[in-house]
This record gives C-alpha cells, sequence and structure tokens, in this order.
C-alpha cells in the first residue's frame, strides 16, 4: 500500500516539530520522517496536537538534522509494540527497537501501547507474598504480587542494588527491565547482575540511557509495560522494574516545556500526577490470567520534590533508603495488612511495637544532641536504635527466613528492655519472651 | 433549560490531550454533552466554553471535554449535542452497584472486555430486573415534585418512587396496580398545569450539577457513631454534616475510609473513588462484600454502592464521578434516609479541574488551580445537609491529598474553609505507627455536646496538651529536670493517647467502638485525670520514683491495651473502671 507523504514541516523544536494545516493524520497516530532526496528513514513521530491550522509531533530519535524539506510518511496506526517470546533474553530501545548484536526477531502480534485501564471487576485483591529474604522488608513492610512500589533514595543511594537484590530472589515468570535515562554503568550493572543470577533468560531489557533522544525515554514505560501486560494476559507472573521514574519524569516536564504548557509545581505539567498513575496502575494480579508487580526508582533530594509526592499517593507504599540502610519509619507496605495476618502470631504485634519503640528512641535520640536523654529508659532507647539499624535495617547481607528474621526481633528487643516496656500483650510475651 | 429537538451537530477542528473544539453553526448550550464520533465508536463530551469563529463568522467554536481516550481522532470528525446536561439515573437497583465515573456499570463492562475501551456502554441499572411496586396514589390524585407515587423493596429499604423534582402540581392521569415490573416500563402517567403528559417510569435521570432540592433544610444535630475512638470523642460529625481528612501519603487516610466504610452507622454509604488506587476500591467491593452491616448484619455491601474513577481513568470523567455520587447521595436523602458519602479524594477532583483549565490556557491562580477553586470546593460541599422534611441526610467526608503534605496548599485551605470538621492526619504520628494518625491535636469540629460531654471531652483534649507540652520539655531539657507531679501528668496523657486515641483498625473488636463502650472508657478516662495516684514514695530519690511510675504506666498501658482486645462481656468491660480505681490507690 502506498503511504500519503507530504513535506511541509513548518517548525522544527527540540523535541517536536510542527506542519502547517492538517495532513490528515489522527491523534497519537505514528508517521515516518524520510530524508528529502534519498527517503532515507530518519525516525518516527507521534502526533500529538492536530488542529485545522497545525499539526504538532513529537520526534522519536530528536530534532537534529530535521529540516523544512523533510518528508512525513502516514502510517496510520497509533504506536504498537511487538511481542514475541523470542524476546526473553535481548535488549530493546525505548519505542521496541532491538538494541543489541542479536538475531533480528519475529514478532508473533503487534500490541497496543495506549495502557487501557484494567476494569476493577477484574482484579483480584492482592493475598500472595513475595519474600525477599531481607528482613525489613519480609517483617516490617512485605511485598505482596501485583504491589507497585518504588524505592525512594537520594542520587547517591545504591536503590539500583536494592532494586536488582529484590529482583534476583522475587518469584515470576517473565522479568521486564525498564530503564529510563541510565549512566552506562547502571545499564551494565544490571545486566550483569541479571545474568550471573541466571535469570537473564526470562529478562526481557527496554533501555534508555541518558543523552538518548527524549522521547524515546519519554515512549519507553509504555512500550515495556504494554509487552509486560501481553505476558499477563497469557497467564505469566511478570516483575516489572522501572528505573529511575523521576528521570522519565524530568523529561515529561520537558517536552510539557516545549509544548509551552502552563506548569504547576516545580515546573512540571498539571498532569504530573496522571501520567504516573497511569503507568503504575498497570500492576494487577488478574482474575483468569497472570500478574504484574511493579517494583521502581525514585530518586530525591526532599520528599516533598513533585514527583516523590506524587508518586507517594500513587503507589502502595515505598521503600526509603538512606545511608545504605532501608528505613523503617519512611517505608510503608500497603499490601502487607493482606498477607502478615496468615504468618506467624507474633508478626502484626511485634513489627507495631519495635516502631513504637524505634520511633520513641528517635526522639530520645534528638534529645540526647541537646544532652537531654540521660533518664535510664532514653538510654535503653538509644542502644536499641543503634541495634535495630544494625541489626534490622540493613539490606544487604545474607537472605533471612521469615521465621528467623521474627526470632532476631525477639532477641533485640530482650537485649534491652523489659517485657511490660514493649507494649505487647501478656499472651504474646508469655509464649515468645524466653 | 430549553433544548432543541432538531439534530445539531458541529465537527472537530482541534484536538489535544482530553481537550476538543469543533465547528458549528446551529446553537449549542452550555454545559450540554455531546457525542463525538471517532473511529466509528461514540465517545462522550461536555461543552465547556462557546467563542465566535473569527475565520468564519456565519459559525461558532466551541470547546469540550472528552470523558474518554481520543486516540484516532481526526479533523472533520462529527460531534452530535445532546440537548441534555451531564445527567445520572436515578431508581432502584442503584445498592450494590459498582460504576467508573459516569455511571457505567464495571461487571457488565467486564462482560465486554477485561479492559477499558473508549466508546464501550452498558445501561447504569439493571432494565430487566423486576421490582414489586405498590403505588401509594391513585388516578386523579394531584402530585409535585418530589412526591412519592409508590415504592419498591430494594434490599432491606423501602425505595420509594418519586415525581421528578422539577415538575409543578401534576393530576395522576393513571397508574398501574401493584405488580412487578421493570425501570423501562411506564407505572404512572400525569398531566401537568399546561396539559403535557410525562410518563413516570421507576428511574428518572437528573442534571448532575443540579442540587436536588431539600424539603426543608436543618441544622444537622445527631451525632454518626463511627466506631473510631478519636473521632468519636474529640472530633465527631453529625448526620448530615461535613469533614475535610487530609494528610500526607501514607498517613492513613485509605485505612480511616475503609473503617468509616465498614463502621459508621448509616443507611447508606456511598463511596467515590476518584483519581485513587484501583486497588483500594476493589478491596471494598471484593473483600467488604464478605462483612456484615454493624446495624443490619447484611452483607456491607448492601448499604453500598462505588463509583470508581480510579487513578488511571480519563481525567475528565474524575470531576463527573463526584458529582454524581453527590446527586445519588442527593436522591437518597430525600427519601428519608442517613446517607454517609466518601470522597476520595477531592485533591484529585480539583487537579482534574487545574488539568483542565490548564489546557484551555485558563490564568492560574495559587499552583496553577483554578482562581475559583474554594468556591467550586464550597458548593461540592453545601450539597451536603441534613433535611427535617424528610428525615434524611447527606454526610460528606471529603480526604485531601495536599502536595508534600503540606496543609498551607490551596486544596487544604479551602477545604478547611468549607467543612465543618478537619481531621488532620500527621506525618509524626504515623511514622510511629501511632493509628489512626489524626492528630488529637490538630483538628475542628461543629459538634458540641455528643458521646461524652462537651466538659468532658474538652478535659481529655487538655490532659493531651499538657503531656504534649511536658514531652517537649523532656526532649529538650531532659527528663531529670521534670518535677514528679509533671511526670505522672504526663503519663496520663501517654496513657489516653496510647489506650484511648490508638485503635488497632484490623483487630476484630478493638477496630470498632460503640457509645455505650465509649461511656466506660470516658469514665476510666476522667477517673484518671481527676485523682491523685499515691505512689508510695519509701524513700525514694526523684529520679527512683520517676522509675517507678513509669514501670507502673507501662503495666497499666499493657492491661487497658489487652482490655481494648479482648473484654467483651459485661463484666469483662466493666473491669475497666475497677482495674483504674486499683491502679489509683496503688493496690494490687
Amino acid at each position: 500500500m502506498l503511504r500519503k507523504e507530504i513535506n511541509k514541516i513548518s517548525e522544527v523544536g527540540k523535541a517536536l516539530i510542527s506542519v502547517e494545516g492538517n495532513p490528515g493524520v489522527a491523534l497519537n497516530h505514528v508517521v515516518e520522517l524520510l530524508e528529502a532526496g534519498t527517503n532515507q528513514s530518519l525516525s518516527f513521530a507521534k502526533a500529538i496536537n492536530i488542529t485545522e491550522d497545525f499539526t504538532r509531533f513529537q520526534v522519536f530519535n530528536g530534532t537534529q538534522g530535521l529540516s523544512t524539506q523533510t518528508k512525513i510518511r502516514m502510517h496510520e496506526i497509533p504506536l504498537t509494540a511487538g511481542f514475541s517470546y523470542n524476546m526473553l533474553g535481548r535488549s530493546f530501545d525505548g519505542v521496541g527497537n532491538v538494541a543489541d548484536n542479536g538475531p533480528e526477531i519475529i514478532f508473533e502480534k503487534q500490541v497496543s501501547t495506549r495502557l487501557d485501564t484494567l476494569n476493577p471487576t477484574v482484579r483480584l485483591v492482592p493475598k500472595q507474598p513475595l519474600w525477599t529474604g531481607i528482613p525489613m522488608i519480609d517483617v516490617f513492610n512485605t511485598l505482596v504480587k501485583s504491589q507497585k512500589i518504588p524505592i525512594f533514595a537520594g542520587p547517591t543511594e545504591p536503590y539500583n542494588r536494592l532494586l536488582s537484590q529484590i529482583a534476583q530472589g522475587a518469584q515470576a515468570d517473565v522479568i521486564i527491565f525498564a530503564g529510563i535515562g541510565l549512566k552506562f554503568d547502571e545499564y551494565h550493572y544490571f545486566k550483569e547482575q541479571l545474568s550471573q543470577s541466571g535469570n537473564i533468560d526470562k529478562t526481557i531489557m527496554f533501555s534508555h540511557l541518558a543523552g538518548d533522544s527524549q522521547i524515546k525515554g519519554l515512549m519507553l514505560p509504555d512500550v515495556a509495560l504494554s509487552v509486560a501486560r501481553e505476558f499477563a494476559d497469557q497467564g505469566k507472573d511478570v516483575l516489572v522494574l522501572l528505573t529511575d521514574m523521576t528521570n522519565w519524569s524530568n523529561i515529561l516536564r520537558n517536552v510539557a516545556n516545549y509544548q509551552d504548557q502552563i506548569p504547576s509545581l516545580q515546573g512540571y505539567p498539571g498532569s504530573l500526577y496522571s501520567e504516573l498513575a497511569k503507568r503504575y496502575e498497570v500492576a494487577a494480579d488478574i482474575e483468569g490470567a497472570g500478574s504484574i508487580t511493579i517494583i521502581g526508582a525514585t530518586t530525591l533530594e526532599s520528599l516533598e520534590d513533585p514527583v516523590p509526592d506524587n508518586t507517594g499517593y500513587i503507589t502502595e507504599g515505598q521503600f526509603f533508603l538512606e545511608n545504605g540502610k532501608l528505613k523503617l519509619a519512611r517505608s510503608l507496605s500497603r499490601l502487607k495488612q493482606q498477607v502478615n495476618g496468615n504468618t506467624r502470631s507474633d508478626h502484626r504485634p511485634i513489627m507495631t511495637a519495635m516502631a513504637s519503640l524505634l520511633a520513641d528512641a528517635e526522639k530520645a535520640y534528638e534529645a540526647a544532641e541537646v544532652g537531654a536523654a540521660n533518664d535510664a529508659f532514653s538510654q535503653k532507647l538509644l542502644r536499641y536504635r543503634t541495634d535495630f539499624i544494625t541489626n534490622m535495617e540493613e539490606p544487604f547481607g545474607e537472605s533471612v527466613e521469615l521465621e528467623a528474621a521474627l526470632d532476631k526481633c525477639w532477641d533485640i528487643l530482650k537485649r534491652h528492655f523489659e517485657p511490660t516496656e514493649t507494649g505487647l500483650s501478656k499472651k504474646l510475651i508469655d509464649q515468645y519472651w524466653k | 433549560m430549553n433544548y432543541n429537538n432538531k439534530k445539531r451537530t458541529g465537527s472537530l477542528i482541534s484536538i489535544q490531550d482530553s481537550l476538543v473544539k469543533a465547528r458549528f453553526y446551529d446553537n449549542v448550550i452550555m454545559g450540554e454533552t455531546a457525542e463525538i464520533s471517532v473511529e466509528g465508536k461514540s465517545l462522550q463530551a461536555e461543552v465547556l466554553q462557546i467563542d465566535p469563529d473569527h475565520k468564519n463568522t456565519d459559525a461558532g467554536i466551541v470547546e469540550m471535554q472528552v470523558f474518554e481516550d481520543l486516540t484516532g481522532a481526526q479533523i472533520g470528525d462529527m460531534v452530535e449535542f445532546t440537548g441534555k446536561p451531564l445527567s445520572v439515573l436515578l431508581g432502584p437497583g442503584l445498592l450494590t452497584s459498582i460504576w467508573d465515573g459516569l455511571q457505567n456499570p464495571l461487571y457488565k463492562l467486564g462482560e465486554q472486555d477485561a479492559y477499558l475501551i473508549p466508546g464501550m456502554r452498558a445501561p447504569a441499572l439493571d432494565e430487566e430486573k423486576l421490582w414489586e411496586f405498590t403505588p401509594s396514589v391513585k388516578a386523579g390524585d394531584v402530585v409535585k415534585g418530589g412526591a412519592a407515587i409508590g415504592s419498591v423493596p430494594e434490599g432491606r429499604l423501602e425505595h420509594k418512587i418519586l415525581v421528578p423534582f422539577n415538575l409543578g402540581k401534576c393530576k395522576v392521569e393513571s397508574i398501574i396496580e401493584k405488580s412487578s415490573v421493570n425501570i423501562t416500563e411506564t407505572v404512572a402517567v400525569l398531566t401537568d398545569a399546561q396539559q403535557i403528559k410525562h410518563k413516570l417510569k421507576l428511574a428518572f435521570r437528573w442534571a448532575v450539577k443540579s442540587p436536588i432540592p431539600f424539603k426543608e433544610r436543618a441544622i444537622p444535630s445527631k451525632t454518626i457513631s463511627t466506631g473510631v475512638r478519636v473521632i468519636d470523642f474529640l472530633a465527631p460529625v453529625s448526620y448530615g454534616g461535613t469533614v475535610g481528612n487530609p494528610g500526607p501519603f501514607g498517613a492513613g487516610k485509605t485505612v480511616l475510609q475503609h473503617s468509616l466504610c465498614k463502621y459508621a452507622l448509616a443507611d447508606i454509604i456511598i463511596m467515590a473513588a476518584c483519581g485513587e488506587r484501583a486497588g483500594e476500591a476493589v478491596e471494598v467491593f471484593k473483600d467488604f462484600a464478605e462483612l456484615d452491616d454493624p446495624s443490619t448484619g447484611d452483607s456491607l455491601m448492601n448499604r453500598m454502592c462505588i463509583f470508581g474513577n480510579t487513578s488511571s481513568m480519563p481525567v475528565a470523567a474524575r470531576e463527573a464521578s463526584v458529582f454524581i455520587a453527590l446527586t445519588v447521595g442527593e436522591y437518597y436523602r430525600y427519601q428519608g434516609y442517613n446517607v454517609v458519602l466518601l470522597a476520595d479524594s477531592t485533591s484529585r477532583w480539583a487537579q482534574a479541574l487545574r488539568e483542565r483549565s490548564g489546557r484551555q490556557g485558563d490564568i492560574p491562580g495559587p499552583e496553577a488551580f483554578p482562581m475559583d477553586i474554594p468556591d467550586q470546593i464550597k458548593g461540592m460541599y453545601q450539597r451536603a445537609g441534613a433535611d427535617k422534611g424528610t428525615g434524611g441526610s447527606l454526610t460528606f467526608i471529603g480526604t485531601v491529598s495536599p502536595a508534600g503534605g503540606n496543609f498551607q496548599e490551596p486544596v487544604t485551605q479551602a477545604s478547611m474553609d468549607a467543612t465543618g470538621g478537619f481531621w488532620g492526619l500527621s506525618q509524626d504520628r504515623a511514622d510511629a505507627k501511632k493509628y489512626p494518625a489524626i492528630d488529637p491535636l490538630a483538628y475542628t469540629t461543629s459538634v458540641y455536646d455528643s458521646f461524652v460531654s462537651w466538659t468532658d471531652r474538652n478535659k481529655m483534649l487538655q490532659t493531651l496538651m499538657e503531656a504534649n507540652g511536658i514531652d517537649q520539655t523532656i526532649s529538650t531539657i531532659g527528663l531529670k529536670k521534670v518535677p514528679v507531679d509533671k511526670y505522672v501528668l504526663y503519663q496520663k496523657g501517654q496513657t489516653i493517647d496510647f489506650c484511648v486515641m490508638q485503635q488497632d483498625a484490623f483487630h476484630k473488636l478493638d477496630a470498632c467502638t460503640r457509645p455505650d463502650r465509649l461511656k466506660v472508657i470516658n469514665e476510666a478516662v476522667q477517673k484518671l485525670i481527676d485523682s491523685s495516684i499515691e505512689f508510695s514514695r519509701d524513700g525514694l530519690e526523684d529520679e527512683e520514683l520517676k522509675e517507678l511510675v513509669k514501670t507502673k504506666f507501662d503495666e497499666l498501658r499493657q492491661w487497658w491495651k489487652d482490655w481494648n482486645s479482648s473484654a467483651q462481656s459485661e463484666e469483662e468491660i466493666a473491669g475497666l473502671s475497677k482495674h483504674i480505681d486499683q491502679f489509683i490507690l496503688q493496690e494490687d
């Protein structure tokens, strides 16, 4: 079929181009940009704003080298992603092109990247724990299949190491790695880790490196999540690793800025919440099919920044990494209540008791800084705090089974407190305080 | 509004995200809905603004927001104006329903596809189901808008079949005998003063932005038992009242909403899941269906209906979902029922307005919200209220999700201004896992004497405040410099906080406290506050005495916490008072 072609590009900006009038393209449909004369394909682009006076496109490969002579060829379909089981073990760019030296892939089908909302009635209430062997997660913030949860961390924290450690232990049929704005060493690290753990054959990597075209980074989560969703629709349990969603949000901010949108907070568009939610909400346990679990990374300077702030309202909790430790106070798994009532009888109470004591200990720690923690109990709390940080908040190390981790909790309490000081019920004390 | 019956159309001239412009030649009515044909599907839209067409003086330009994804839309796509504003279908079958933000039933849509595909529709209420209609008027009677012409049983409720509220005095021309009918069949014919005939069915449509009137509006006066102690003691809410419930993420808004859903004593609970996580709404309609209604013992779902416009659904429908939920609430209020509407979250609703006004190019107000956002929020809360005329009420509890947890932001501020009650959730309390994290020192209420007297409540509050002050002193100058009597007061406050204000929402017994039990707790608390406890000094130094005080209070707290989660028989419940007496006298 001969596709319609036009050449009346009137405006070339940083990631966007406009053409005069309306060439008959539909919203979100894809066009191909061709070099004048040679007809060599330069890039694809997506129609994002259509009026009778002009039509505006996002250019996947960036706009460097485009001119008003560049030709536009219509494709008359929205962006799709290729899907095939042969993708396992392979690497792709943000719009699904092969990005390694492997053989060409013949796709079984093309899947829509529109990320239609899953009908809530076909969602199952998540009830299956995903054990990680990390006590701070398993005891205090149990991860649940189909959960969406980011790691919040400063830019220099080992968040990718933690992400990869969780991924290696997690039970999943397929792992989809979606990296946006990665530094090359981060990309390399994940590839190494996944290879070493023997998971590479069930992994598909979608990667966008810092400096690659912004639009490809912007599209990447949609392409990766659409492929993940197809696996889940076919009954697979899929784990998606999204790192780093702050990079993604910053691209979103840039592109909104190129479009002259009115910014809301710190330059981000007012739609930041909805845009993040659209991606994270793909996580689901689907009735009669598989599941998608999303673990993300969100780098931040401050929790009040718009990206972590909006993310926190969308995701089902967050793991907070600070000074290499998984901090109890700011971490939360919203789904833990679905699973931690069916484990050992002391699981929930000891989790609450230790958290409450740690909060008191933090207060004592602040008081100690001004020399006001001189009473005996404050001293107990301070020793408890040190013990807790060293033995409970350390995420890297030997994998610990849940029961052993709970026993470890009792050991810590016994080292520092009298039974009544813990706020635990007499029944539990009688059973476990030995 | 005067609607034209002639078919009116337009064609698209601009498309961006969910906002479109169309050229029209006939007439367009502000606020009416339209159907846009995109790739053979029909998408629903609402008129936002009408402008002149500078290119074509015979035409006008209409700006619309579209409630569904517009992928595939092109210049020239046809728009058909419906002449009708956005409306909701009111009638039997509302209860137990689960809809999207535009009243499409989600289970019915699920039969078509696992995903919500733009253009998918299904009738809002079951059109096949038969209802046992019993007439309450006869031919020749005169009725007017809001009057009941009969009723059908809906679960345990008597669902009155009302004359649409906009009709004036009408004569009943005919009405059917007691029989089983579905919602599409005519049950009565009325003739109005202009001799126009109106066919009444069990259900009718009502514009969501036109509040259903009160029969006789009254000040809310009766307190709702929510089962949540910190609310019922310190910040109670009345039937017909309004509450804003702000909190940073992770402070426990969702768990609190779920508690209210389960335990608040009301005839009907409506949940507007507006721009929040889908999983939370699913938990409500899948897990709560297994739970019992606290007042009837029925399945909890039988008193509920849910509008689920969750965060990944089209933003434009978010605004609609809250208005639709409010209208359903007003409808049941008019029938004389006590309705509690939980809107989670009003911030997402306000953000939808912000996204829209940004696209429309409006000059932004603070934090880019529309300038009139405080008025819009006030207008929304004002639709709640008590109706003396019908005996019904609509209580509106809206969560607020302030950006950065900052209560100074525009939506939180406007909500404080608009509501009669304010439950502020605190990050510090949540970090310390002190749930519910409603800060006992950061809330307001417009309800005075309720389950406990205003005096008792204030004494409780005073103790908490003083204990909080002493806590600050201990943190800054250390425990050593705090006198023993102040330390005892501090321990009293800590005990009230730990054993009364904090509550385990996941514990079968502790999760819900009713007024009879509140009374027992209040007596214990008042005794504890009023007493001077006789710790025997026995030549102890101050420091040693303080340690003794702490140990004794630790024991008391452990005992009381156990009581919270175990005392059930009358004798066990009465045990609290005895235990406090012994504690005050320091008897074993």
